[in-house]
This record gives C-alpha cells, sequence and structure tokens, in this order.
C-alpha cells in the first residue's frame, strides 16, 4: 500500500551564530508511522523540532509538512498537527481546566475527547482546579498531552513526552500513541529513552552533535547491534579469543564481550570451552546507541 | 476573541485598579479645585517666594488651579502617567518577551495562530484597556465638573481632545513596548528598558522646561506631544500630536511585525 510522505526534511541546517544547532538533516516520515528521534540531551531534537513547526527558521535546507511547504503554509500545517514541547510550560495563573479552555478556543477542539483524555489520564476536578503552578510535573504533563492530542491531529510532533510520568501512565500513553497510529495518523517521537523508542517506534534516527548519524528501521538496526556476552568458566581456560568479539570485562572466571555481526563462528567456537553460566540477551538499542556514538569520536 | 478575553482575565486585577484608581483621583482633584479657592491662596504663597524658586513651579501652575487648569493637570499628574505606564510597558513585555522567556510562547504559536495576528491581537487588546481607562477618568473628571462647577461645550470638547492625546501617548509607549518585546527574550529585562526609556524622556522633557540649554531636545522628545495645559488653554494644536504620535505608534508596530515574523521562538 503506498503510503504519503508526512513529513519531508532536506538538507535542513540551523545556526545560532557561528553555534551549530543541526547540520544537514535529511529524512522523512511516512504516514501511519511512529519515528523515533533519538539523541542525547543538546544533541539537536529540540532544535530540528522546532524547525518543523516554524518556530525557528533554518539557516538551509527546506521542511514540507503534509506535501506543503512549511513557512508558506505554516498555519495549515500547524492546524492540522499536535505538538508536545519538551518542558511543557502552561500559564502558571491558570487553573488546569482554565488552560484547556485556552488552549481548545484556539484549537477547536472536541469536547467529548477532551473529556475521554482527562479521564484517562486519571485528572481529577481537584487536579483541574488547581493552578498550573500548583500542579506536579506528572498533572502537568498530563495537560501537555492532553492539549497535543484533543483537536485529533493527523501528525503528533511528542519532545520527551513520557518525561514526569508514572509506569502506569506510561503505558497508557503508549495505547493511546498505538491507537492514534492505527487510525493512519503519524507520531514524531523524540526522546532520549532507549527502552521506549525500542518499544513504539517503527523507524529511528540517531542525531548526535547536530548530524543525523543513523536512520534506520529497528529490525535493521538490531540487527547492526552490539550485543553483550556474559558468561562465567567452570574452570580457566587458555586462548579465550572469540571471532567477531572484544573482551571488555574479565575478573577471574567471569568474561564479558562485546559482539558484532554474525554470532555462529563465536557460538561454535564458545562451545569448546567449559561454560558453567552464560548471559547473551537480546540486543540493546543502548548498546547500538553507544556504538554509534563511540563509532564516531 | 479568544486572546482578547485570556489577556483580560490575566490582567483584570490591575486594570480594574488603574482605572478606580485613576477616576477616584480626576474626580476628587477636580471637587477640591471647585470647592475651595486654591488659586488666590497659593498665588499670595507663591509671590513671598524667591524669583528663582517661582520660576520651578512653571507658568501655568496658578492656573492649573483654576478648574479647567485642574482637569488638564489630573490627567497630566505622575500619579497617573506611572500608572498607565505599567500597563502599557508590562502587558506586552510579559506575553511577548516573558513568554518567550518561560515558554509559553512557543506553545501558543504551536496552536493555528498567525504571529502577525497574536501580536495585533495583543496590541489592540493593550489599546483598548487603555482606551477604557482612559475613558473612565476623563467620564470622572466631567461628572465631577458637571456636579461640582459647570460644564460647558467647550470644556468637554477640550477634555475628550486630551484624553485622546493620553490615550495616544500610552498606545505609543505600550508599542514601544511592544516593539523592544518582539527583540527580546526576557520580559523584564525588556520592562525595565522601556521604562528607563520612558523615565529618561519624561525628565528630559521636564528639564528641558526649565533649562534654556536643552530646549532643543523638545521635538524629539514623545512627552512634548502630550500637552494639556496647552490644549486646555488652546496654545497648541492637538493635530499635530496626532500625527507626531500616530506616525510613531504606526512605526513601532510596523518594526515590531516584521520582527516578531522573522524571529526564532526560544523555547
Amino acid at each position: 500500500m503506498h503510503q504519503s510522505i508526512i513529513i519531508s526534511v532536506n538538507n535542513l541546517s540551523k545556526f545560532y551564530g557561528k553555534t551549530l544547532g543541526v547540520q544537514d538533516l535529511n529524512f522523512s516520515v511516512s504516514q501511519g508511522e511512529i519515528f523515533g528521534f533519538l539523541g542525547p540531551n543538546g544533541a539537536g531534537k529540540t532544535t530540528t523540532i522546532r524547525m518543523l513547526l516554524d518556530l525557528l527558521r533554518p539557516s538551509f535546507g527546506q521542511i514540507h509538512i503534509f506535501g506543503k511547504e512549511i513557512y508558506d503554509h505554516s498555519l495549515e500545517i500547524r492546524r492540522r498537527s499536535g505538538y508536545l514541547p519538551g518542558n511543557f510550560s502552561a500559564y502558571g495563573n491558570m487553573t488546569g481546566i482554565d488552560f484547556l479552555r485556552f488552549a481548545g478556543s484556539m484549537r477547536r477542539t472536541s469536547p467529548k475527547l477532551q473529556s475521554s483524555l482527562i479521564d484517562r489520564f486519571q485528572l481529577s476536578k481537584e487536579d483541574l482546579s488547581q493552578k498550573v503552578k500548583h500542579l506536579s510535573h506528572g498533572t502537568l504533563q498530563k495537560l501537555g498531552i492532553i492539549q497535543a492530542f484533543f483537536h485529533q491531529p493527523e501528525l503528533l510532533i511528542l519532545d520527551e513526552p513520557t518525561i514526569g510520568l508514572d509506569p502506569l501512565m506510561q503505558e497508557e500513553f503508549y495505547r493511546l500513541l498505538f491507537e492514534v497510529q492505527n487510525k493512519g495518523k503519524t507520531i514524531f517521537f523524540s526522546s532520549h529513552n532507549l527502552a521506549e523508542v525500542e518499544k513504539i517506534c517503527h523507524r529511528i534516527a540517531i542525531i548526535r552533535d547536530g548530524k543525523l548519524v543513523a536512520l534506520e528501521t529497528l529490525e535493521s538496526l538490531k540487527k547492526k547491534k552490539v550485543r553483550r556476552l556474559k558468561f562465567i568458566l567452570k574452570e580457566p581456560a587458555d586462548e579465550l579469543k572469540l571471532p567477531g568479539a572484544k573482551l571488555v570485562k574479565q575478573k577471574d572466571l567471569y568474561y564479558e564481550y562485546l559482539v558484532e555481526g554474525d554470532i555462529k563462528p563465536l557460538l561454535q567456537k564458545l562451545s569448546s570451552f567449559p561454560i558453567d553460566d552464560l548471559i547473551f540477551p537480546e540486543p540493546d538499542l543502548e548498546e547500538v546507541f553507544m556504538a554509534y556514538y563511540h563509532k564516531e569520536e | 476573541m479568544a486572546y482578547f478575553y485570556f489577556i483580560w482575565k490575566f490582567h483584570r486585577g490591575f486594570l480594574i485598579f488603574s482605572a478606580v484608581v485613576i477616576s477616584a483621583f480626576q474626580f476628587l482633584i477636580l471637587k477640591l479645585v471647585t470647592t475651595i479657592d486654591y488659586s488666590a491662596i497659593t498665588s499670595y504663597l507663591l509671590e513671598q517666594l524667591p524669583e528663582n524658586v517661582q520660576a520651578m513651579f512653571g507658568k501655568d501652575f496658578i492656573s492649573m488651579l483654576t478648574v479647567e487648569g485642574a482637569a488638564a493637570f489630573g490627567l497630566n499628574h505622575p500619579l497617573v502617567l506611572v500608572i498607565l505606564s505599567i500597563g502599557a510597558i508590562t502587558i506586552p513585555s510579559r506575553h511577548i518577551a516573558g513568554e518567550a522567556e518561560t515558554g509559553t510562547l512557543e506553545l501558543v504559536l504551536s496552536f493555528p495562530v498567525a504571529r502577525t495576528k497574536l501580536l495585533l491581537n495583543l496590541w489592540i487588546s493593550v489599546l483598548s484597556f487603555l482606551f477604557f481607562i482612559i475613558l473612565f477618568a476623563v467620564s470622572s473628571s466631567l461628572v465631577s465638573i458637571y456636579i461640582f462647577h459647570q460644564l460647558t461645550a467647550g470644556l468637554f470638547v477640550k477634555m475628550i481632545t486630551i484624553g485622546c492625546n493620553l490615550w495616544l501617548l500610552f498606545v505609543f509607549v505600550m508599542s514601544l513596548s511592544l516593539l523592544l518585546s518582539s527583540f527580546g527574550k526576557e520580559g523584564n529585562k525588556v520592562g525595565i528598558r522601556v521604562a528607563g526609556i520612558t523615565l529618561v524622556f519624561y525628565l528630559l522633557h521636564y528639564l528641558s522646561s526649565l533649562w534654556d540649554t536643552i530646549s532643543f531636545t523638545k521635538p524629539f522628545n514623545f512627552f512634548a506631544y502630550y500637552q494639556p495645559e496647552d490644549l486646555m488653554t488652546g496654545n497648541r494644536s492637538f493635530s499635530l500630536h496626532f500625527v507626531v504620535l500616530f506616525s510613531l505608534i504606526l512605526i513601532c508596530l510596523l518594526v515590531s511585525l516584521f520582527q516578531f515574523n522573522r524571529r526564532d521562538i526560544p523555547g
């Protein structure tokens, strides 16, 4: 099935004076995709997001959303998008419900959906009647999520959306994301939390120091992954050289290796040793992430 | 309309306070002047002072103690100017530069609202609030004159003219605050800068009327285009004030719109 491109970013660069924000970014996001945008703090994730919303103006390059150039069609694009900023902040002197009313008046929202989201994220009347400045971080984040979703946008741009949410609410949030995605909506999900990106995203872009260092599907990324092999020998062994693996830690009979590429030769070699215990977990995105970073360094 | 209501809700306490204080002040000052003949007493007292001290009070001081003079003076009193300045300076600086600082501007501009529309909505909102505060003040003066003195058609027209002039002056101060906010990232800094500029111009205006050496600055000072006493006595025409202040407002607004549309919105 042909899926249209919702976000298209070409040669995008942003400089703050002489300081680099992001450089030469190229990627696209298809309809119905959950696209993970991964990188540590200060890598350029938020700068990219702000350019997608026309809050920052690119120094070079182009952004097309829904097939339209961002600068010329900014209003229409923002009407069809929902945004949750990284450090979500609302007007401190407003109550929670007043804030939602204000956001609703700017967005022309569905009151039904708004109240169902309020129930879903367990915001009580007391929470909503408190001034925003007195709300806990988690409750404030829930308000942010509701205002991003309550007009049923075609594109959701979420910057670190689960920060401050407790594990139960995080799970509820992931369920909401999948529901929205099943309805054909597109999600641009920025995070530095590898586990959640691994859990929900189809494709992942990794950004480092303002440059894209990887853009792959989750599966292909996992194939490239560096896995951590840990084992304990029954007795000391000579010549413990494993193909495609690099020893990172050893203490007495305990060994820890980083394994890259095909694991068959390694397993063959390993079978000739007296293994007492072995741990070879599923590839973890963390390792890939670190590997990409270390490669660059 | 939603944004207008939002700004109103945010500042209604201060705005109502301003309208009440300024109106009460106008009412009382005119009541005092119309019920006691200060003019004769003060003239006598002034004559006892050395000449250079008399000069400090200005040539129009005695005329201020007439009903017309007091009505003009009331709308040029530092208390009125300070209260109006606070509203005209803080609201734009808080909602543009201040919100850029706190991150709420980022959120508002992620809604489907054009930057031009947002800035114009803010400008029109503050302009309307200033209009209503001044309208209350002028109405209060007129009521006071009507009750305690005699309200003539000429005085009515002059009071309306002075009110319009005062409104234009503070729309300019507000537009200046908007202009600096469209460049700024911190609400407090912008507020302090605009307050500083306003104060310097006010002091310069006051000093230039006492000190001939700096009187050349008068045409370049926006406070020179609000002279209620001169408007009341007919020594000055409102049209010049209107043209100058309106032009300054337009320049500030257009530059603000241009800058706000091209600037990066920090988070």
